[in-house]
């Protein structure tokens, strides 16, 4: 089976000269969840930047990037960014459009869509995230949990087979955390998430790769490797309380539009 | 001498849904257009001109939930303008009009691209413009500088906050320089963003 | 500076409006044709910059305070074209969300900040760029030009009045020039210590300004053009304070009816109004010299400012980017 994504020595040096990615190595075959784990600075948003071709901005890749066999060069990318669908850190750098039904329906308008298809995606892609209410709604006038909603919409419009987010509960209160989480779990495709958020990782990959440093430190079982407490405070983590305890909320909550 | 935000409801608030505000765009932007080259082309104050225009002004900002508070409060930051016109006036007459019709005609005016600002969403303004063949360039400029309007003015806020909650009793030169700091990383993160932006457009399929 | 609706009448307004209106498809072309698309959003985003650095206070004197105009330090970062988008966004939104600026002035507004201002002043920064090579020359360019694109607005805007006939040029001219002279310094100052933070922190950012790519050829452009607007701005006061008495001369001479309304017609040379010439040197003397004196402040700032921040920051490491 084709891997969704296979990265082999991938390196990535930023312009004034730091290493970011030192040989990164990793495979994540279709339907899986994996959590990407790692350190402030470990590299985790800049890997993610190379799976559509983003990074690196100017040449090919130093290193290996294959998305669903297909190799990052400029005549895949339109393809690749289809399939792709990368969750920004910073909602507001995502939600560019005046309003959240402009902002969700920027993605099936650059498929070149006809008007009633991109129409009935926007009203699809915001149900699934519980906001046709805000459909109208300026988009500096959401909340940071709505705007992270909006921005998922955005992404779900599309419908790519790939699913990338960078810290998609950071910032959210504990609401809009489990409200975002049992919408992550209800997505199909292969989903990969870089988060600090380690109960979600717990809760939503069966999987983990942990980055330290620009390379792959660890990749494996999840459970395994979160319970490995010298491995975790090796490279800036630590052993999730849920793994001690058993979770005191339902993790299945219908999100609310506030 | 900035006037600070919030000073319309667009930008802080959702829109309200009164009738006014869902009339189409279009009308409301020419209406407001008619009007204003309608007071600037009077040569003098004409009752008969005038007093209709303003009662249904009145009415319509009462339709439409707008105070008349917020043209008074645009009226006194202007009056040193229209006060400096008069005294000019009075010292070297020019032969154009006095500052009493100046006076009328610019509450006149004030009152309606207030009423026409209130009762349109900017978007649907941009959605006008580009029906009016305004360059594209153009619109997504006027369009990201909308959407982010609001952002940078809270990093600037925050940063000035930040600034101050670490200043006691500066010198001005040093007040100065820390200000201009201030400046200064408010045009790299907007610079940053703006790169952030870029490939978040790219990301979703723009060429 | 912004003009209010009514304070121009009907036949300036529509001059300035075409004048805006060309002036800004040309940017648009230039910016269209020169700026590669990553660099898009950075329109958007400098303006909605321009509007929230306006908001940020530098006290001056006793509870009054000045802000940043900016029109020349976009231009230095950002290059000529892109400055005069920028402007024009700033200066349309104030106008329609905030009512800051009349609709039926806005072409005037454009012209006179964006276009005459932003680009004026651009201009004369070019100039300074040649006189002075290195950083400190740059950031002398910012300073002058910062304070060169106050005057030259203030100089179009008082025109515009005056032909409007709502304040007569002789005392328009002198008060918004004089008082935006004034303002002017705090406006070069602003944009130098802006400018040159920036070229501490991020040198990168400025790599995108025009003046490297320059032909020899535009750059003899930019100094005609700077040499050109300098000399109506020194000129321009002790003529224009002529012109209503000339005018007035040669309507009584020619039996048109006597509206003081200031035509853009050359004053007759055969007029030399008695006494008046004196005046005319002295004033044109004390323009150039006070130009001049601004001249040499900024080249003293440029040098202040770009010297100690060289030396404490060289051996900084640069770690502090990184690609979110």
């Amino acid at each position: 089976m084709t891997p969704a994504i296979e990265i082999r020595n991938l390196r990535y040096r930023y312009h004034d000269g730091t290493e970011a990615l030192r040989g990164v190595n990793l495979r994540i075959q279709p339907d899986e969840c994996v959590g990407l784990l790692g350190p402030n600075g470990s590299g985790k948003s800049t890997l993610l930047l190379h799976l559509n071709g983003i990074l690196p901005d100017e040449g090919p890749p130093e290193g290996t990037v294959l998305v669903f066999g297909r190799p990052v060069t400029p005549e895949n990318l339109p393809l690749i960014r289809r399939q792709v669908g990368l969750l920004f850190q910073d909602p507001d750098d995502q939600l560019f459009c005046p309003t959240v039904a402009d902002d969700v329906a920027f993605g099936p308008q650059q498929l070149g869509l006809p008007e009633p298809e991109i129409r009935a995606r926007v009203q699809r892609a915001l149900a699934a995230v519980s906001l046709e209410a805000l459909a109208d709604r300026p988009t500096h006038h959401l909340s940071h949990g709505e705007k992270r909603r909006a921005c998922l919409a955005g992404l779900l419009a599309y419908e790519p087979a790939l699913l990338v987010l960078d810290e998609p509960t950071s910032g959210l209160d504990p609401r809009g955390r489990r409200e975002f989480k049992s919408l992550l779990r209800r997505l199909p495709g292969t989903k990969l998430i870089a988060t600090h958020d380690l109960e979600l990782v717990v809760e939503l990959c069966p999987r983990c790769i942990l980055l330290d440093e620009g390379r792959v430190v660890a990749d494996g079982s999840t459970v395994e490797l979160l319970n490995d407490e010298p491995l975790m405070l090796a490279h800036g983590l630590e052993r999730p309380h849920i793994l001690l305890h058993t979770h005191p909320h339902p993790s299945h909550v219908e999100p609310r539009t506030s | 001498m900035r006037p600070r935000l919030p000073l319309y409801p667009d930008h802080c608030h959702p829109p309200r849904h009164t009738a006014v505000h869902r009339w189409p765009a279009e009308w409301k932007l020419a209406g407001a257009a008619l009007v204003l080259v309608g007071i600037a082309l009077q040569p003098g104050f004409s009752p008969f001109w005038f007093l209709p225009l303003w009662v249904g002004l009145v009415a319509l900002g009462r339709a439409a939930g707008v105070p008349f508070a917020l043209v008074l409060r645009r009226i006194l930051w202007l009056s040193p303008l229209i006060a400096g016109v008069a005294l000019a006036g009075a010292w070297q007459p020019a032969g154009g009009p006095g500052w009493q019709v100046l006076t009328m005609k610019s509450i006149t005016s004030l009152w309606t691209v207030i009423l026409m600002a209130h009762t349109t969403p900017f978007p649907e303004v941009l959605r006008v413009l580009r029906r009016l063949r305004v360059p594209h360039l153009l619109i997504t400029t006027l369009a990201l500088m909308h959407r982010y309007l609001f952002v940078l003015t809270q990093e600037a806020e925050r940063m000035q906050r930040a600034r101050a909650a670490r200043t006691f009793r500066p010198r001005a030169t040093r007040l100065w320089r820390l200000q201009a700091s201030v400046v200064a990383r408010l045009f790299i993160r907007a610079s940053e963003r703006a790169t952030r932006i870029y490939q978040a457009m790219l990301a979703r399929g723009w060429s | 500076m912004h003009i209010p609706d009514n304070f121009l009448d009907p036949k300036t307004a529509l001059v300035t409006s075409a004048l805006a209106a060309g002036a800004v498809g040309l940017a648009l072309h230039r910016a269209r044709r020169d700026l590669p698309p990553a660099r898009v959003p950075l329109l958007g985003l400098g303006a909605a910059f321009i509007f929230a650095a306006q908001m940020i206070n530098f006290p001056v004197v006793a509870g009054t305070s000045g802000h940043l105009v900016g029109g020349v330090l976009v231009a230095s970062l950002l290059g000529p074209a892109a400055a005069v988008v920028v402007m024009t966004a700033v200066l349309v939104v104030q106008c329609f969300l905030f009512a800051d600026g009349g609709v039926t002035a806005l072409g005037a507004n454009i012209l006179n900040m964006g276009v005459v201002g932003a680009v004026g002043g651009w201009c004369a920064a070019q100039a300074v760029v040649r006189l002075v090579p290195g950083m400190a020359g740059r950031v002398a360019a910012v300073a002058f030009g910062g304070w060169f694109s106050m005057v030259l607005a203030a100089a179009a805007c008082a025109c515009e009045l005056a032909a409007s006939g709502t304040v007569r040029l002789s005392l328009a001219l002198p008060a918004l020039t004089g008082i935006h002279a004034l303002i002017g310094l705090g406006e070069g100052l602003i944009s130098a210590l802006v400018f040159s933070t920036v070229a501490r922190l991020r040198p990168e950012l400025l790599s995108h300004a025009a003046p490297a790519s320059q032909s020899g050829r535009a750059r003899d452009l930019w100094t005609w053009g700077l040499t050109v607007s300098f000399a109506l701005a020194v000129l321009l006061a002790p003529w224009a304070s002529s012109w209503p008495d000339g005018l007035e001369k040669v309507a009584e001479h020619l039996g048109f009816a006597d509206r003081a309304t200031a035509h853009l017609s050359a004053p007759m040379p055969d007029y030399s109004v008695p006494g008046m010439s004196h005046t005319v040197l002295t004033v044109a003397l004390a323009g150039v010299t006070g130009t001049l004196v601004v001249l040499v402040f900024a080249l003293l700032l440029g040098r202040w400012l770009v010297r100690p921040a060289s030396a404490p920051h060289a051996g900084r490491p640069a770690s502090q980017r990184r690609i979110p």
